[in-house]
């Protein structure tokens, strides 16, 4: 327990000690949000305001963004240095660096999210979710299923070009086909149904819906689904953790 | 002598690549037991499968008492490591890391013995990244050693070192060992072999040719010579001599190697002093592991 303690710690403060990184990760949410802003504000989408329908499918990306390009370079680039190697010749096992990196990785999560909200707040009259319970709760879900997810996905890259490369197709594929920014009935219905194979839909409907419509137990069928990959992922990320790229 | 390291009819193959072949050997406790050979002799691939970190693809290992594939984190809790070339968390500082570790183990650690031993005080709040080599490799043996391991495993642990920072690391090493560690080392440095190591496996592409202490190779394979320079000797001259294994020249400078130093000289200088022939630089020259070595691959060459 002191290992994991120990190790989620540092590695949080290290990732403040980088201080670019801090700024381009916590800039990028709200660049984008303000972007769609401008195109979308005054429209009603779906029955629901611009800020009601964007800031929680954006709070959805983020999870995405950092759990594939946050946790997944570092710990690329730690197996590909020798970070993990170090660790292997060591009594640490492998679930407590993955908790460790899921514990830094909710942090810098929360961060953004909380940042996105108080923008959509004072720029576009967004209120508190309504069911702020049940949103904390699918947040919950969802970060455990996403982070182990993309720990498990980039762990198959050789070297970080191509954990990259993984991230980058998950990410854009499910930017633009999970409703995040385009809105879902804009789409033919092949792509709505293809939509529903990518975990982030299930994501934006929680957010979405926890934070106008209703409370979690209305959303039953969704946050199964997260919990099912959550549980399928972890078992692969820690089944088959390498320690080295070879 | 207790042993702590057995290996039997060791082999272990990357595809049609054989890298280590019916390798055999045993390492006794609290000696420093090096293992020597060029790149790409397969030294990394043993220490790898005595780590528990690779699989042997045939032979019998055994590690304290433990077989190092199977029962990998038992064997992490007795072993330390200390890798060729791999880092820690660039924007780490050095007392994170120390503790960070620390926090590996049960029980206490030896962490603020090491501080004082490896004079890591001043350097406590530098970040990894922003440490010399020297010191990057002080950092990493205070994380190999922080539990008092039984065993120290040392994969090139003074490569990319200026010589004095090499000394040192050596002296460390020996220190280590005092207070009861035994230490497998490997190195491609002769010097290293001959100055730091109790004995020492030569290996040549995956498969032991020697393994013995360093002066008892020295004398097995013959490697002492006279080293002189005249320009009234011939080479068939010498090689005539009794005891006299090989002559290189390079036109009158001369190095013959032979069995006994003492009888080959007094020959030569008779030989001269009657005929009146001029002797001049004249050497005793101890054989080093690197002439040794040399001649183990040639003699590979030629087989």
């Amino acid at each position: 327990m002191k290992a994991i303690v120990k190790l989620a710690g540092l590695e949080t403060k290290m990732f403040f000690r980088d201080r670019l990184s801090v700024f381009w990760t916590f800039l990028f949410p709200v660049v984008m949000i303000w972007l769609f802003g401008s195109m979308f504000v005054g429209n009603n989408m779906s029955q629901k305001t611009f800020a009601e329908y964007f800031v929680p499918s954006w709070i959805g990306v983020n999870i995405v963004t950092t759990s594939f390009f946050t946790l997944g370079t570092v710990l690329t680039n730690y197996r590909e240095t020798g970070v993990l190697r170090r660790y292997q010749s060591t009594p640490l096992q492998p679930w407590k660096i993955l908790a460790a990196h899921t514990f830094q990785g909710t942090v810098i999560f929360s961060i953004s999210a909380f940042l996105l909200m108080v923008f959509g707040m004072l720029l576009y009259d967004l209120t508190l979710p309504v069911y702020i319970g049940s949103t904390m709760l699918s947040l919950l879900i969802s970060i455990l299923a996403f982070f182990p997810f993309a720990l498990f996905l980039t762990s198959l890259a050789k070297n970080t070009q191509s954990a990259a490369a993984i991230s980058s197709l998950f990410l854009n594929l499910m930017l633009f086909l999970s409703g995040a920014t385009f809105p879902l009935e804009m789409m033919p219905t092949v792509l709505q149904y293809a939509a529903k194979v990518l975990p982030l839909y299930y994501v934006i409907q929680l957010l979405r819906g926890t934070w106008k419509e209703a409370p979690i137990t209305e959303y039953g069928f969704e946050a199964a689904v997260l919990i099912g990959i959550s549980i399928v992922s972890v078992v692969l990320a820690v089944r088959f953790f390498r320690w080295s790229g070879k | 002598m207790e042993s702590v390291i057995s290996v039997k009819n060791l082999s272990k193959s990357f595809g049609a690549t054989r890298a280590v072949r019916n390798l055999s050997f045993t390492v006794y406790r609290g000696e420093i037991f090096g293992i020597i050979g060029p790149n790409g002799a397969g030294k990394t691939t043993t220490l790898e499968i005595l780590e528990g970190i690779s699989i042997p693809s045939g032979g019998k290992v055994e590690v304290l008492g433990l077989v190092p594939s199977k029962q990998l984190r038992e064997l992490n809790k007795k072993i330390g490591v200390q890798f060729q070339a791999t880092s820690i968390q660039k924007k780490m500082k050095v007392k994170e890391a120390l503790d960070l570790f620390s926090s590996f183990y049960e029980g206490r650690t030896q962490k603020d013995y090491l501080i004082d031993l490896l004079g890591l005080n001043e350097k406590m709040n530098v970040k990894f990244d922003d440490l010399s080599g020297g010191w990057k490799q002080r950092v990493t043996l205070a994380l190999a050693t922080l539990h008092e391991p039984e065993i120290l495993f040392l994969d090139e642990p003074s490569m990319g070192l200026d010589p004095s920072a090499r000394r040192e690391i050596w002296s460390l090493i020996r220190l280590l060992r005092d207070r009861g560690s035994t230490i497998v080392v490997t190195t491609h440095y002769m010097e290293e072999a001959e100055q730091l190591c109790d004995r020492v496996a030569m290996i040549y592409s995956g498969q032991l040719k020697a393994l013995n202490t360093p002066h008892e190779l020295l004398n097995e394979g013959a490697a002492d010579c006279l080293d002189f320079k005249s320009s009234g000797l011939s080479r068939e001259y010498l090689q005539s001599l009794p005891g006299v294994e090989r002559v290189e020249n390079n036109l009158d400078e001369y190095k013959v190697y032979c069995d006994d130093q003492q009888t080959t000289a007094y020959h030569i200088f008779t030989h001269c002093q009657e005929k009146g022939i001029t002797l001049s630089d004249f050497k005793f020259e101890k054989g080093s592991l690197d002439d040794l070595f040399v001649q183990y691959v040639e003699k590979e060459k030629i087989g």
